[in-house]
């Protein structure tokens, strides 16, 4: 890494004097998986995977004896599964913004990173898919949110936040899954090609759906991509903004908010980035890839998180600010209870992470530097599972009637669902850096400078 | 069993033996027998593989000769129905609900032969409709599986037979029953009065003793102090427009009766135009249920009552109070005690004092005597005199039982009904005792801690399940019919007694019968009988009236007489029966059990309650455990902080701590009994007061007891109307404006916190008319409780000096029901009369709708609250409604299957429904009438009449949810002398 040649030209990070020609990227990218897992990787699959057999007994003990066993109670309804399922939709933003937002906006830095981020925005979708249908207390029921009248013999009902949610998940993890694959084709090929053994041949040969890097599959291929881009963009901005409508469009004090969804989507924005710079940040350090996920790249995504720190803490500032103009009483008292409250602690942990430690990132000497970027980007995930926690449960716990307050406290598989969703969500990254290419090579290799003779 | 324990004899007189122990009939082998064949099969000690390959061999075996069995008797179907049984119809029967010697009318509902539902009867003569918490819950008993069930001797099994064949021949011997003693619970039943006196006649050295830990004598002594006689005191409060209560929980534990509360609840509700309400002054310790509708409430420790009696015939100038002006330092408390004496003299015959009944008899003759100087007798208060039903020599003290037993003198103690070894007081050493007594007899319902120390353990009938009679609050003779054949092989109390005493009629059915047909003589026939019976009373046998004159210088010469307790040293300690539990025995009932303390709404626990002030000065919060020691005998309990207590007083409620009860009521609490002596029966003062390390979790349902300035609960005072209290808010125009069909049926509900008491009957009678089951004190503290109805309780003012209002919350029936738009799969619908359904059936269980009810009145069954339930607890549900599985979303239906069974049967009767034909249960039982139902969209209607009062208003209108319940605000009705600046 000493060695490493820092550009000064950032649109053009990846095609650093590290990477002489394409061969190169292949090479590094390739080796990945082609060399033999190390024992680190079998060490960290074995306690991921052990972490998602902790992830499915709990849902079992939960579907058996019911969502009991979790600390939802009377007020607070929507407890720690809801958060986890916002939390990891959040995570799951920033794939998709990165390859369909960024390539239309031509940012070629993306391509270094843009795989792997969407490979995590799925991975994050389906731990998030999780929590909404487990946490329902008849989960053999749960196809009843689908529009089959001819199985149910009636509609679910359209004017239910939930039901919009059920359409703008499912749509956005098809065309993320979609959009993920079509990426990868060409990148198969090239290892069906590089192949050397008979089964990979196969494999890879399958998953590629017969490409031959062609001039005319590229021009299908390109337009098929621009296409999913243009498709996958408005569905950034949907998911969220449909999932802040759970909150938004009820008349809980603290949730019935209409910034709620630009707030919600920067506010996922910024954690998917944060979950990817905590990735990347060990990925390309563990698999050597330094030379391609460069620091002009991180620093390129530590500019997004500060950016969008900045706007969830005007979102913040913006809420207490209504909650005082509005004169709703039961508004302004939501927001001192949830600064000043029993949560206070939770609430200011969110500030924390997620408006003051992100200003380390205005010094530029900060935001290049590996191990500041990889706690802030921690913080950031925590502080942002936080915010997801103040907004259900300190809403929650004390609504309109005196009476009916409560408080929360999670149960032991509370902590064990969520941390076992972890481990699903890690089994998935590592089986996936292990069995697929992380880099998008054919991308990279498109923002590169061409060649000269050589 | 005695077949095989004994060794089998053939009639060639040889004896098999199976092994040596059998041929000796040692203990081992009786051991064996027994966990061969136990109630609850034995478990299986360390099986090994041939063990458990033996067993499933033998399981198969079994199992085959069990399907060989067939039925001996014919059964029939049902292919000619019983008349008058309509599956899914209920039928509804009178009987008689007895506590404590008290019986009052009660209503079963019955579904096919079940009883499921205990209302209050309308036609008896004390009956207003209402019942009370405990006749609601009594349905419980009856199936609950850990009843006594069979005989019991010497803790093992044994049966009646062998149980009358011993008691024959027991007291053949016993001569003249010098050494007989029998122990009960008070007894106010003609006809088992009558086989009493048999049994009595037949023993003349016998002696009856009766007990009940929560009846002290303090009334009757009162009334044979200033009356010379048994005499009860009658309250109208209907009449008395200003009434003063001395430590007399009315309202709540000190229950004058259904009627008198009726009165109460009608004087507290301002007509329009007209000041028509009361005015009641309390002054009191524990914060109860009538001290929260008082106007003005005073704190006093319960030792203080006498001082504050006194100071208040000193301000009528009747009795100089002398010592006892310590009581009066406090500058309030003497502008409070002038405004009230004032106010209770400027309404002479319209006012009314009540002393509680646990204040000793001086204090309730002194009280009389200030009615009868404010010229209230005979207008407020009457008297009524009481048969004394036992009069005879053969009448015992406990306290002389306790020390008979201590000496020896006797040899046979039949104990009928009661649990003397938990709730007799701790200085007579009754458990003890009884270890010493050669015979001891038990009859219960429960096998409870008496039932442990007895040799013989009988098993009572239920009152669901035997005939019986009983006088209610007013004498009134209250007819006790079964509604189900006994579900075990129990008997009924007079059943048992007649057993013991060889009376010549052995059905309790005969008894009550023949009893009564020989008191009418000539005029008693069938047909009388029969009436009676569908009554439920037997009308003029109420007490007769007791012209009253009432002796002054005897109470002047007692009040005299009486050394002042002086300045209180040490904290005071009262006890007071439980609002739940009652004296413990209702412990092992579920429905109680999470049945919210009405004011400091804990569940499954009992407290010390103690003021904030004096929490300050030991030291202590809520949750912390105290050692309270009185006399050398002391308590361990929690702390629970009560705001209003008195200070420097502690209030523990009785009936907790139960240790040989059913798995329900176990342990639950602590058992404050072994403070309680003959002396300090009530209350004591000199108690030390200990912090300990422990910690003891309380489950309250309501955690958070200020309406923290919202327009909740909303109060008025007199003359003050709804509009000036509140800001009228600005109400933009609908962009979608809903057609509301006012054709038809338009159901709305009214609930008037002015005369709402807080009882909590609505509650239980929601519970078993739905079908609620309980969860628990974890649970409960998790907030999960599932009650449909809640009691929300919330103090108003000064923390040390608050004022309190309840407020019942079900299901608001919005008609922009928030939770109706979030459900994603539509479980909860709109229905065209404006009832907001649920359907469990298509709830998936998202809880979305309950997060967006802003009344957050939707309960969530989180786990299978239903799962684990006995068969006869099966029994005790309503078949009209469903019983909801784990997973699924329930609440408040405005009874809609009541609404339905009433549609249906005007409908099939070519009519409408009627105005008040419709009553939901919680309408049904309110003791109060705070709750009314109706059809909104008929003018007429009452409910529509009480939402165009100007009291009128929706909890959380600003929302715009246009609830159906909507509450008519609470109007206090203070005295213009002290609402001037406390």
């Amino acid at each position: 890494m000493a060695d490493l040649v820092l550009p000064t030209d950032g649109s053009q990070a990846v095609a650093s004097n590290r990477l002489p020609n394409y061969a190169m990227v292949t090479e590094s990218v390739s080796r990945v998986t082609e060399a033999r897992p190390t024992r680190a990787w079998y060490v960290a699959l074995a306690v991921s995977v052990s972490l998602t057999m902790v992830l499915f007994a709990t849902l079992a003990h939960a579907t058996i004896t019911g969502i009991g066993v979790w600390g939802n109670n009377a007020p607070v309804f929507w407890g720690w599964p809801i958060t986890n399922f916002v939390f990891w939709i959040g995570i799951g933003h920033a794939g998709t913004l990165i390859s369909a937002v960024l390539f239309l906006l031509r940012q070629q830095w993306r391509t270094s990173i843009n795989r792997f981020a969407e490979a995590m925005t799925i991975f994050a979708v389906v731990c998030a898919g999780i929590f909404p249908v487990f946490h329902m207390g008849r989960v053999w029921r749960a196809y009843w949110l689908l529009p089959i009248p001819s199985m149910t013999s009636m509609w679910p009902n359209f004017r239910s936040p939930l039901l919009w949610d059920v359409f703008a998940i499912s749509t956005y993890a098809l065309v993320s899954a979609l959009f993920w694959y079509v990426g990868l084709l060409p990148d198969l090929a090239t290892w069906r090609d590089r192949a050397t053994t008979p089964f990979r041949r196969r494999l890879f040969g399958l998953l590629s759906l017969g490409w031959r890097g062609s001039h005319r599959q590229w021009s299908h291929y390109e337009k098929a991509y621009l296409l999913l881009a243009g498709l996958a963009t408005p569905l950034v901005v949907s998911v969220h903004s449909i999932v802040s409508f759970d909150f938004a469009v009820s008349i809980v004090p603290g949730w019935h908010s209409t910034i709620f969804p630009p707030y919600f989507v920067a506010g996922a924005i910024f954690s998917g980035f944060a979950m990817v710079v905590t990735l990347l940040v060990v990925v390309r350090r563990v698999f050597e890839l330094e030379h391609i996920v460069t620091r002009d790249v991180l620093e390129k995504m530590n500019c997004v998180i500060l950016t969008t720190a900045v706007i969830v803490g005007y979102a913040y500032g913006i809420e207490l600010f209504i909650a005082w103009y509005s004169g709703n009483p039961y508004e302004r008292f939501a927001f001192v209870n949830r600064a000043l409250g029993p949560y206070g602690w939770a609430y200011w942990t969110m500030v924390s992470c997620n408006v003051f430690v992100p200003q380390l990132f205005w010094w530029r000497r900060l935001r290049r530097s590996i191990p500041v970027m990889l706690s802030v980007a921690i913080l950031v995930n925590v502080g942002m599972w936080f915010e997801r926690f103040v907004i259900i449960v300190t809403a929650l716990h004390r609504d309109y009637l005196p009476s009916s307050w409560g408080y929360f406290h999670p149960t032991v598989f509370d902590f064990l669902t969520f941390i076992g969703s972890v481990g699903l969500f890690f089994t998935l990254i590592l089986l996936f850096v292990r069995f697929l290419p992380i880099v998008a090579m054919s991308e990279v290799k498109s923002g590169m400078k061409h060649e000269v003779e050589v | 069993m005695s077949p095989i324990t004994t060794g089998q004899k053939t009639e060639s007189g040889r004896q098999y033996w199976r092994s040596l122990e059998q041929l000796h009939q040692s203990p081992s082998f009786d051991r064996w027998v027994e966990r061969e064949f136990p109630l609850n099969a034995t478990q299986l000690d360390e099986p090994s593989r041939r063990t458990l390959l033996k067993l499933m061999a033998a399981s198969f075996g079994l199992a085959g000769a069990v399907a060989c069995r067939r039925p001996v008797e014919n059964i029939l179907p049902f292919s000619r129905g019983v008349e008058d049984l309509i599956p899914g119809k209920s039928v509804y029967y009178a009987s008689g609900f007895s506590l404590d010697g008290v019986t009052d009318g009660v209503l079963i509902e019955t579904h096919d032969g079940r009883p499921t539902k205990v209302e209050g009867n309308r036609e008896h003569p004390t009956g207003t409709g209402a019942a009370t918490v405990f006749e609601q819950a009594s349905v419980l008993q009856v199936y609950d599986p850990d009843r006594a069930k069979s005989v019991l001797r010497n803790r093992a099994p044994s049966t009646w037979e062998e149980f009358e064949t011993f008691v024959t021949a027991h007291l053949e011997q016993a001569g003249d029953g010098s050494g007989i003693r029998f122990l009960s619970d008070p007894i106010s039943s003609p006809s088992l009065n009558l086989v009493r006196s048999h049994v009595l006649e037949r023993f003349p050295g016998a002696r009856w003793t009766e007990y009940a830990p929560l009846v002290g004598d303090q009334v009757s002594a009162a009334a044979r102090l200033v009356f010379n006689r048994e005499v009860q005191p009658v309250y109208d409060l209907s009449a008395a427009d200003r009434v003063l209560s001395l430590d007399a929980d009315f309202l709540g534990l000190d229950w004058l009766g259904k009627t008198a509360t009726r009165d109460f609840g009608r004087r507290r509700r301002p007509a329009t135009g007209t000041d028509t309400i009361n005015r009641l002054y309390v002054a009191e310790s524990r914060f109860s249920v009538t001290g929260a509708m008082a106007d003005h409430r005073l704190r006093v420790t319960p030792a203080e009552i006498e001082g504050i009696a006194v100071a208040l015939a000193g301000e009528f100038g009747l009795f100089t109070p002398e010592a006892r002006s310590a009581v009066l330092e406090d500058p309030y408390r003497r502008r409070w005690l002038s405004a009230t004496a004032r106010d209770l003299a400027s309404h002479r015959g319209r006012s009314l004092i009540l002393a509680g009944s646990r204040q000793p008899a001086e204090v309730q003759a002194l009280a009389y005597w200030l009615n009868e100087f404010l010229g209230n007798v005979g207008e407020t208060v009457s008297f009524a005199e009481v048969s004394p039903l036992v009069d005879s020599p053969q009448d015992l003290s406990l306290t002389d039982l306790a020390s008979e037993m201590a000496a020896g003198r006797v040899t046979t103690l039949v104990m009928v009904n009661g649990n003397p070894a938990f709730d007799t007081p701790a200085d007579l050493g009754f458990s003890d005792l009884l270890a010493d007594i050669p015979t001891t007899i038990r009859f219960g319902i429960e096998e409870d801690e008496t039932a442990a120390l007895s040799e013989w353990v009988l098993p009572a009938s239920h009152y669901l399940e035997a005939w019986g009679d009983g006088r209610a609050t007013n004498g009134t003779v209250t007819l006790q019919q079964p509604m189900i054949q006994p579900l075990y092989d129990t008997r009924s109390t007079a059943e048992f007694v007649a057993l013991v005493g060889n009376y010549p009629e052995s059905g309790g059915y005969d008894i009550v019968r023949n009893y009564w047909l020989e008191e009418w003589g000539a005029s008693g026939d069938e047909r009388r009988w029969r009436r009676a019976l569908h009554d439920g009373a037997i009308p003029e046998t109420a007490y007769p009236e007791f012209d009253a004159t009432i002796d002054v210088t005897a109470i002047r010469e007692a009040l005299e007489q009486r050394q002042s307790s002086g300045a209180v040293d040490g904290i005071e300690v009262s006890f007071y029966p439980d609002a739940a539990m009652y004296d413990g025995r209702f412990a092992n009932n579920g429905w109680l059990q999470e049945t919210p303390d009405p004011m400091s709404k804990l569940t499954w626990d009992n407290a010390a309650l103690l003021s904030p002030v004096t929490a300050k000065t030991l030291a202590v919060e809520n949750n912390d455990v105290i050692q309270i020691e009185v006399g050398g005998r002391s308590v361990e309990i929690p702390v629970l902080i009560q705001p209003g207590h008195a200070d420097k007083a502690i209030s523990l409620s009785l009936g907790y701590g139960r240790t040989s009860v059913g798995s329900v009521g176990r342990h639950v609490g602590q058992d404050v009994y072994p403070l309680r002596t003959t002396e300090a029966f009530w209350h004591c003062s000199g108690a030390t007061v200990r912090k300990t390390t422990k910690r003891h979790p309380l489950a309250c349902t309501q955690d958070h007891h200020s309406m923290e300035g919202r327009p909740v609960a909303r109060e008025l005072s007199v003359g003050e109307s709804l509009s000036a209290s509140h800001e009228s808010e600005v109400h933009h125009a609908p962009l979608y404006q809903r057609t509301n069909s006012d054709d038809g049926y338009q159901w709305g509900m009214s609930i008037d916190l002015s005369s709402c008491i807080g009882c909590n009957a609505c509650m239980v009678a929601c519970q078993a008319e739905n079908n609620i089951p309980i969860v628990g004190k974890a649970e409960v503290a998790n907030g999960r409780e599932m009650h449909w109805i809640r009691l929300d309780r919330y103090y108003v003012g000064d923390e040390n000096e608050p004022q309190a209002v309840t407020q019942p919350v079900a299901c608001q029936h919005c008609e922009n029901a928030p939770c109706e738009t979030v459900c994603p799969v539509a479980a909860t619908v709109h229905s065209d009369e404006g009832l907001n359904d649920m359907v469990y059936n298509r709830c998936v269980g998202t809880r979305y709708c309950a997060n967006n009810c802003p009344y957050k009145v939707r309960r969530f069954n989180y786990l299978d609250y239903h799962g684990d339930f006995a068969e006869t607890e099966k029994m005790a549900f309503n078949p009209n409604v469903t019983v909801r599985m784990r997973g699924v979303m329930e609440k408040c239906t405005y009874c809609v299957q009541r609404i339905q069974e009433a549609k249906i049967t005007a409908s099939s009767e070519s009519r409408d429904v009627q105005d008040g034909e419709i009553q939901s249960a919680c309408q049904q039982t309110c003791p109060t009438e705070a709750i009314v139902f109706g059809n909104i969209a008929d003018p007429n209607s009452e409910v529509a009449r009480l939402r165009s009062e100007p009291r009128n208003y929706s909890v959380l209108e600003e929302l715009n949810t246009k609830p159906r319940t909507t509450y008519l605000a609470k109007v206090r009705n203070p005295n213009p002398e002290l609402s001037v600046d406390g």
